[in-house]
């Protein structure tokens, strides 16, 4: 096979865009776990049910693309508060299993109850730029695809001023880096707690939004995509928002390549052999959390 | 929890009643259930033994059910070896499989030894599916033939119930046994408290390895067992569904309490199927007592039990 400049420029883009989608969900864990100590499993149902609320309000609103995006982030967000003050809120910060379970629960809930209103036969949704694309160079990409890529970087943009700039993302940091010091100088954990999940969900929301017109919609989306974000964080150290972000780009990378010149079963076992690997080296985690240190 | 002194009786009318469960039924159907009732249950209790017992939640059972699953058929079928070769050939396989993953991942945090745990199940579930040349993806390996001994053809339902039972009550008893001597009082006192066991002289290391080894065989043979009762294996065989099954008996059961997980795994396995859901609705109804027993009693229903007992004692000395 002749590798050409154009395949090569293919390859990367693609690799590009699959990178900063898994960082919008890898970054939501990351958050959620720096904050809570919980590992959410029911994250991928999360964006499921972000492509589902994307799926079912673009007819109402004629295809239109942007609206519709809203409706997903602002619904799963809203599914974040609930799924907080309904479950996370109850489990204590030594309970770490009971997190894992509940939030397991939780998914299964949400994956067969979906499975059983929506059948698991899965769909195709169109927007109003169908499949439009963009000529750059010599590569096209479709218009979904860079707008996908778009909303990431502009996601993480907006989530690093918040945490480095607003009041709101100070507390978070604040949580997330010692509690007991947190809680003295007067942050009430409960809220930044409330905020931290319904952000982490609104992320996971705009990712399943954002996927949507990309891939075929059906339940089990999630779940797929949300094995790998636990390796994700895992693997950028647990907690750690840049580590997942760069882990995430990375691994969107090494799929798209091996995808391009090995069979696929090789992109789909690299993340976890590369997990395996990396946990036998640095078992915290490439991108070890410095401010857990004290003294 | 202490056992109530009539415990061995209660056993030994149990044992009777399910040697006897053949002969007073002729329905396939109900001897069906049994079997897998049997299978799962042997399978629950070795997660029992890692997580109830060493305190790890361990999702990686799931890769061990795939993995003894295709070992046993895989040495019939294309190695044409005897059903008891392609079982123990699953106990061995796994043995080795889970020391090397156990050195691997008994160093890492709780965290990430769940997130681990999980991701070498899921990777099990994606080489069944692409490793077309050993598996034969997603078609899988249908005809597993059914096992026979001395010339003794295990051919239909009634007579593969033996094997379930048979390779349950072994497996179970081993549990009971490894649950009452040094081992398990160790690992019980591990996931009480790993810093005083230490100050004490013992590395919890081997011990937790060792559960995780244990467990990993148990849930292999049962897993190549299960195969065989289904008579064909594909990737399905490790989906999450099953996990989920297993975790549940244990949840409900009460981590940590053997004839708790026991009675739970039978009546989880009877009930959904005596109800007749359909396969998505009985995921939600797991889903709902999962989140159900987690928020309302932790500690499953034997921990709640206990809970209420040890505060009746409270009030009567007040």
């Amino acid at each position: 096979m002749e590798v050409s400049a154009t395949y090569l420029l293919q390859l990367f883009m693609n690799g590009l865009m699959l990178g900063l989608i898994y960082a919008l969900i890898a970054v939501g864990l990351a958050l959620i776990f720096g904050v809570l100590e919980v590992i959410n499993f029911a994250h991928g149902e999360l964006l499921m049910l972000g492509g589902y609320a994307m799926a079912l309000t673009l007819p109402l609103v004629g295809l239109s693309y942007w609206p519709s995006l809203l409706v997903a982030v602002i619904a799963t967000s809203l599914v974040g508060v609930v799924l907080y003050e309904g479950f996370l809120r109850h489990i204590g910060q030594k309970e770490f299993e009971r997190s894992i379970l509940t939030t397991l629960g939780i998914s299964m809930i949400l994956l067969y109850g979906m499975q059983y209103l929506f059948t698991a036969t899965p769909m195709m949704v169109d927007t109003a730029y169908g499949f439009d694309g963009v000529e750059i160079g010599s590569i096209r990409i479709t218009l979904t695809r860079l707008i996908a890529g778009a909303l990431s970087v502009a996601a993480f943009t907006g989530l690093y001023c918040l945490l480095k700039f607003t009041q709101f993302g100070r507390a978070m940091r604040a949580i997330a880096q010692n509690r007991e010091a947190a809680l003295m100088v007067g942050i009430k954990p409960r809220h930044v707690a409330r905020n931290a999940v319904a952000l982490a969900a609104a992320l996971c929301g705009l990712a399943g939004a954002a996927l949507v017109p990309i891939q075929l919609l059906h339940p089990a989306m999630g779940q797929a995509m949300i094995f790998k974000a636990f390796a994700l964080v895992v693997i950028g150290g647990l907690g750690n928002m840049t580590g997942a972000i760069v882990v995430a780009i990375a691994l969107g990378m090494i799929e798209s390549w091996i995808g391009g010149f090995f069979s696929i079963v090789w992109q789909e076992g690299a993340i976890f052999v590369i997990m395996i690997v990396a946990v036998l080296l640095r078992p915290d985690g490439l991108f070890k959390r410095g401010s857990m240190r004290v003294g | 929890m202490t056992e109530p002194r009539w415990t061995p009786y209660a056993v030994l009318v149990a044992i009777a009643l399910l040697a006897a469960l053949p002969s007073m039924t002729s329905s396939n159907y109900v001897v069906g259930i049994a079997i897998s009732g049997l299978i799962f249950l042997a399978a629950a209790a070795s997660l029992n033994l890692v997580y109830g017992y060493a305190g790890q939640l361990s999702f990686a059972q799931l890769g061990f059910w795939g993995v003894g699953g295709y070992c046993a058929a895989i040495a019939v079928v294309d190695l044409g070896q005897s059903f008891w070769f392609g079982i123990a050939f699953a106990g061995v396989v796994n043995l080795l499989l889970s020391a090397v993953i156990g050195i691997v991942i008994t160093r890492t945090t709780r965290h990430a030894f769940v997130v681990v745990t999980l991701t070498f199940a899921l990777l099990a579930g994606l080489i069944a599916r692409d490793w077309v040349g050993v598996t034969r993806g997603p078609l899988g390996i249908p005809g597993l033939p059914p096992p026979s001994l001395m010339g003794f053809v295990f051919d239909t339902s009634a007579r593969f119930y033996y094997i379930a039972l048979a390779f349950s009550l072994i497996a179970l008893a081993f549990l009971y046994v490894l649950k009452t001597s040094r081992i398990g009082l160790i690992l019980k006192a591990v996931k009480q408290n790993d810093p005083l066991v230490e100050s004490q002289g013992i590395a919890p290391g081997p011990y937790k390895l060792a559960a995780f080894v244990i467990a990993s065989v148990i849930t292999g043979m049962a897993g190549g067992i299960y195969a065989f009762n289904l008579k064909v294996i594909d990737p399905s065989f490790l989906d999450f569904y099953y996990m989920q099954t297993f975790l549940i008996i244990v949840i409900i059961g009460g981590a940590g309490s053997f004839w708790a997980v026991v009675l739970a795994g039978a009546a989880m396995v009877v009930l959904p199927e005596a109800l007749r859901f359909s396969n998505e609705l009985r995921m939600v109804i797991y889903g709902v007592v999962l989140v159900a027993v987690m928020m309302f009693m932790p500690r499953g229903v034997s921990g709640w039990l206990e809970d209420r007992r040890i505060a009746a004692l409270r009030k009567a000395l007040r």
